[in-house]
């Protein structure tokens, strides 16, 4: 990918005399006095990046001295001298975007240790899968840094995640660069997967480069991944997506006031086993959990996302107003922590990769998936159970979700607080009870369910990431440094009133002469660091209104 | 025809894409010219305007010659190409290390600052005996529109203001600062405190209300664009005090008195300087009564009709006007106990100020900061009367009376004050009759006149140079980055009305980490705000603002304070 800077340089003549270097700038008809590293990134701007730039000229100068020549020559820019902005959006090379290959080289900087012991077994593996996929469509290349002499002792851990190319970067003592800065050299696109924003964060600083950020539907997260989401969504800029896995999280940002352009529902693939009888599933899960009733009566299945308190006083509730039902829980929390749960009901978690086989078997014993449509709820796990042919009974505000359109019923429910709804029990119960029953509508529902396994595929999920990376690169990239820029520069300055003695604050834009509406100087100032969600957050935290945000 | 031989100013000439052009490098700018041009201008320094005809006609038509020429004055009159006036080549030559201080003040013919005599108002007065002595210790480069010499270390340089943005990185290796003086209209002043490179301005004050409050509101403009390295002064304690009532920096309102020629206004024989006065007015009653005296432009402001009541007020004593001309009054009926003294050189004013038994000083004007005339008074030993009000207080100390003045809370045309013409007869009289009072006032004044001189303002602006210079290196790049995000309480999951912060990222604009551990560190959106702000403008902007989305002044002062901290430990 070639880079453009936000200014062009314009028709120019080096030239030295006395010593001293100069330019002259052809079209503005002003001569700079420049220093030798201006002299030398005036060879390189607007042809290479400034990643490129720094690059090749740290050996010779100072890092410090080369970011200064960088910024005094786009300060001159925006004085009108030697630089011209870019008018609007940046340009960006759409044709040559992809390599030779047609793949686009995308940077998965990606903390693969930290976050595989913190997130679940299922997660992780939705991960390898998605990866492992996406190698098809991109070439993927992570990060790595190791003191220099020594292997680095990370590269292990991207084992097993499919053809990532590790870049190791050796890094000295002097160098203080974070992995943002290496970032800015010759992706396509940036894709993170990080679920706690750490070092992620960083990445939205970078100019140009269109940024895919998966989030997952983790329960243990339920609270934080809201604050990621709205995190991520404040910081995006418009050629960046947001990739949630199921319609009711972006539902949900909604509610906060997240904008939908920004985000993408793009549903984690579903791994469908060899199907077996019902009858045999349901016999064999009756024996694994010593529970004769799950081989007797209806199974319900709960694919819960609720937090875990609430969890466990929703499932005993539940199980206690259907004694005649067995209830099989998937809930990493309860199965970890609620020990003796009513009789007629067995909780699963799927852990490693001995638990996660027979997943499919107890999936299979399922004679209705519930599940409730909160951030939190794992709608891969919801897809899986009902692949085999099992209607949903979702308990939900927003409606069936469309992930699971024909294939279910809604229970209406309103937010509780946080990751949990009101579950209206004795319609609940009443609606399951209904469901489990044969009907022609029960039977259509568990055709559309058996579609489900060839709607959900990985391919799709690579796929349509990948054309996130491509709409992002067609998109004008309204980013940190190429916002329009105003004209005039302003003065925030007091001003007294002869009048009353009183002063008050106000701008005054040099050029014109005149003072200004204050909001409309704030949201120009601030819109040049800052996205419009992060402007609106600055206006709405001080309760003030502006037509200009 | 355009005459040559010419000084050429340093050019450099090269052909791009087939065009030519010529770089004027002292005025940084690059000029398209014709082949013509360029041959003229390599002969330009040698020959007379007939030989370079003559070198060239084989080359071009005459025609194109002539025509060239022309263009050539249009080129001299945009101050192109040639040097105008002399060549001062020898002031900016690297061996001369002197320092030296560009002195900006438009609109003021610069040859009238070293013609003491052509100058009447006292701040221009203030500023020839500034720059007088200023002299013993810095070049004086005064920006104008030619080369040459005024005086001994003083030039008027040929350089426009509007060239400072593109000469900066030159005029900061060539000058230790800038000095220049506040006005009220001015447009020219606030653009410079963009560049960053420019060298430090220092910007003298001399009327900080009145006007209708144009004064301090242009006033409190500069204090928001100054860079941190720039600084006002102010002619008295008073004013400085003033300002930093206005604003949250009071360091920037630096206290530079005027000073006094203590050889020229000393005390004389009075009997022989009433005599003269007498003498010159054609009036005996200076030598044979108590005399008040009064020297300055006679208008409202200075109070002029205050001192026309005192003297109806005080029909037992003679009050002189010394002043340029008597302006409206002459058209009034006069008490027959005011004299017009009409206006005396510069030289001769010691005389006039000695014949005076007592000096009144009534201007209510908001320009009033200092009042110079009240320093030479006390220099020759004539005890002063001035209102309480602004700083000529502080430039009396105990020397003088101090008489009751009205301020007025909010500026009323041109007026802030009006002082009390019954205090003032009051003291004029007590004065008048207490001899033993009037000596030891006397002695007095003549103490603190020698106190305050014209060569210690001259070097207190050149430490308050050095001490810019010194804030200069001190000042921090502010490389921080943050975002600013709703802020979600995790353990209040009933909340949904959002609450925001900002987000302080431990890797600042040059991608380096310029903070240990975690890389997002929360803080409040007005910490976040400030952090943003700081990014282009400066702190005494954010203080504009601050004190517009903060309410309570301690909270945003400590809010600022902090996050200068911030940048300051992480730059």
């Amino acid at each position: 990918m070639t880079l453009h800077a936000h200014y062009r340089l314009n028709r120019h003549r080096k030239f030295e005399q006395e010593r001293r270097k100069y330019v002259a700038d052809l079209e503005t008809n002003d001569i700079v006095h420049v220093n030798d590293v201006e002299w030398e990134i005036l060879s390189r701007y607007g042809t290479q990046t400034h990643y490129q730039i720094v690059e090749a000229l740290k050996e010779e100068y100072k890092v410090e001295s080369i970011f200064d020549g960088i910024e005094r020559l786009e300060r001159l820019g925006q004085q009108g001298s030697l630089l011209s902005v870019i008018d609007g959006a940046a340009k960006r090379d759409t044709d040559s975007w992809k390599q030779k290959d047609g793949k686009p080289k995308l940077l998965v900087p990606f903390h693969f240790t930290n976050e595989k012991t913190s997130l679940d077994y299922t997660t992780n593996l939705n991960r390898y899968q998605f990866l492992t996929h996406l190698t098809q469509f991109a070439d993927l290349e992570t990060l790595t840094f190791s003191k220099a002499g020594e292997e680095d002792s990370k590269a292990q851990d991207f084992q097993g995640y499919g053809n990532i190319r590790i870049r190791d970067i050796e890094t000295e003592e002097s160098s203080a660069f974070g992995p943002a800065w290496y970032a800015m050299n010759g992706y396509d696109g940036i894709l993170l997967l990080s679920q706690f924003l750490t070092d992620d964060f960083l990445y939205y600083q970078l100019p140009n480069v269109p940024i895919v950020h998966c989030i997952e539907d983790v329960q243990k997260l339920q609270g934080s991944t809201l604050e990621t989401l709205l995190n991520i969504s404040a910081l995006q800029n418009s050629n960046d997506t947001l990739i949630v896995r199921s319609s009711w999280v972006k539902e949900r940002l909604t509610e906060y006031g997240v904008p939908g352009e920004g985000v993408s529902v793009i549903p984690n693939g579903i791994n469908v086993g060899e199907p077996i009888d019902k009858p045999l599933a349901k016999q064999y899960t009756a024996t694994l959990f010593e529970k004769p009733m799950f081989s007797q009566q209806p199974v319900v299945g709960l694919i819960s996302g609720f937090e875990p308190n609430f969890g466990a006083e929703l499932v005993s509730a539940f199980a206690h107003a259907n004694p005649h039902l067995a209830i099989f829980v998937y809930d990493s929390f309860l199965a970890e922590y609620y020990k003796n749960p009513p009789d007629n009901v067995v909780i699963f978690s799927a852990n490693d990769e001995e638990t996660r086989s027979v997943l499919p078997i107890f999936f299979q014993a399922l004679d209705i998936v519930c599940f409730p449509a909160i951030p939190g709820t794992p709608l891969s796990l919801v897809l899986e159970g009902m692949a085999y042919g099992t209607p949903c009974v979702a308990m939900t505000k927003y409606g069936l979700p469309p992930e699971v359109e024909g294939a279910g019923t809604v229970v209406k429910s309103e937010w509780r607080g946080g990751g949990n709804f009101r579950v209206p029990m004795p319609e609940l119960s009443n609606v399951v009870n209904q469901w489990l029953k044969p009907s022609h509508t029960r039977a259509e529902c568990e055709t559309a369910a058996k579609r489900l396994a060839q709607k959900f595929t990985w391919e799709k999920v690579a796929q349509e990431t990948v054309r996130s990376i491509e709409e992002g690169h067609r998109k004008p990239s309204v980013n940190v440094s190429n916002r329009q820029r105003t004209l005039l520069p302003s003065v925030f300055c007091r001003r007294y009133n002869p009048g009353t003695g009183d002063t008050t604050s106000n701008v005054y834009r040099i050029g014109t002469n005149k003072y200004d509406c204050l909001e409309t100087a704030l949201v120009e100032m601030l819109a040049e660091h800052h996205t419009p969600a992060e402007v609106k957050t600055v206006f709405k935290h001080f309760r003030r209104e502006t037509s200009a945000s | 025809m355009f005459d040559f031989p010419r000084v050429l100013h340093r050019l450099y000439l090269f052909e791009e894409e087939e065009v030519l052009y010529a770089a004027d490098i002292e005025k940084a700018r690059v000029i398209e010219i014709s082949a013509v041009i360029a041959d003229i201008l390599k002969l330009a320094e040698e020959q007379k305007s007939e030989e370079i005809v003559q070198t060239l006609k084989t080359s071009y038509p005459e025609d194109e010659i002539l025509e060239a020429f022309e263009r050539f004055a249009e080129f001299e009159k945009e101050g192109l190409l040639f040097n105008r006036g002399e060549s001062l080549r020898g002031t900016f030559a690297i061996k001369n290390k002197r320092r030296k201080l560009l002195v900006v003040i438009p609109n003021i013919t610069t040859d009238s600052f070293f013609d003491i005599e052509t100058l009447y108002a006292g701040t221009n007065m203030a500023l020839s005996y500034m720059f007088e002595h200023l002299t013993k210790y810095v070049d004086l480069h005064f920006a104008g529109s030619q080369n040459r010499k005024l005086a001994d270390n003083v030039c008027e340089v040929d350089i426009s203001v509007a060239d400072f943005g593109r000469l900066s990185r030159k005029l900061n290796e060539t000058y230790f600062g800038i000095l220049t003086l506040h006005r009220d209209h001015e447009t020219w002043l606030l653009p410079l405190y963009q560049h960053k490179e420019l060298p430090p301005i220092l910007v003298q004050c001399h009327a900080p209300r009145g006007h209708g409050g144009n004064a301090l509101n242009s006033m409190l403009r500069h204090y928001a664009a100054m860079r941190d390295f720039d600084a006002f002064t102010a002619p008295s304690d008073y004013v400085a005090e003033f300002y930093s009532n206005y604003v949250w920096d009071p360091s920037f309102f630096n206290t530079l008195r005027n000073g006094v020629d203590s050889a020229l206004f000393c005390p004389m024989e009075k009997e022989t300087a009433k005599k003269e006065l007498a003498e010159h007015v054609g009036d005996d009653r200076i030598v044979t009564t108590p005399t008040v005296g009064y020297l300055s432009r006679v208008q409202s402001e200075k109070g002029a009709s205050v001192y026309l009541k005192l003297a109806e007020l005080n029909p037992h004593l003679l009050f002189l006007i010394a002043g340029p001309h008597f302006g409206r009054y002459q058209l009034r009926e006069l008490p027959d106990n005011l004299v017009y003294a009409g206006f005396h050189p510069r030289e001769k004013l010691p005389m006039v100020y000695n014949a005076f038994d007592v000096y009144c000083f009534l201007s209510m004007s908001g320009e009033e900061t200092f009042g110079l005339t009240v320093l030479e008074a006390m220099a020759c030993g004539v005890p002063p009367i001035v209102p309480n009000f602004d700083g000529v207080p502080s430039v009396v100390g105990d020397a003088g009376l101090i008489a009751d003045a009205e301020n007025f809370d909010q500026d009323i045309g041109t007026l802030v004050s009006y002082p009390c013409p019954i205090d003032f007869s009051e003291k004029i009289n007590r004065l008048l009759s207490d001899d033993g009072m009037r000596q030891t006032l006397s002695q007095k004044a003549r103490k603190r006149a020698l106190s305050l001189t014209w060569d210690k303002t001259a070097q207190r602006i050149i430490q308050l140079f050095e001490s810019l210079h010194k804030k200069r290196q001190l000042v921090s790049p502010n490389k921080l980055l943050n975002a600013f995000t709703p802020d979600i309480e995790v353990s209040n999951p009933k909340q949904h009305h959002l609450k925001y912060k900002s987000i302080l990222l431990s890797m600042n604009k040059h991608y380096q980490r310029s903070l240990m551990g975690d890389t997002l560190y929360s803080q409040r959106v007005e910490d976040g705000l400030v952090i943003t702000l700081l990014r282009n403008h400066t702190a005494r902007e954010v203080e504009a603002l601050l004190a517009e989305f903060i309410e309570d002044e301690a909270e945003a002062k400590t809010i600022l304070q902090r996050v200068r901290g911030l940048i300051h430990a992480t730059a």
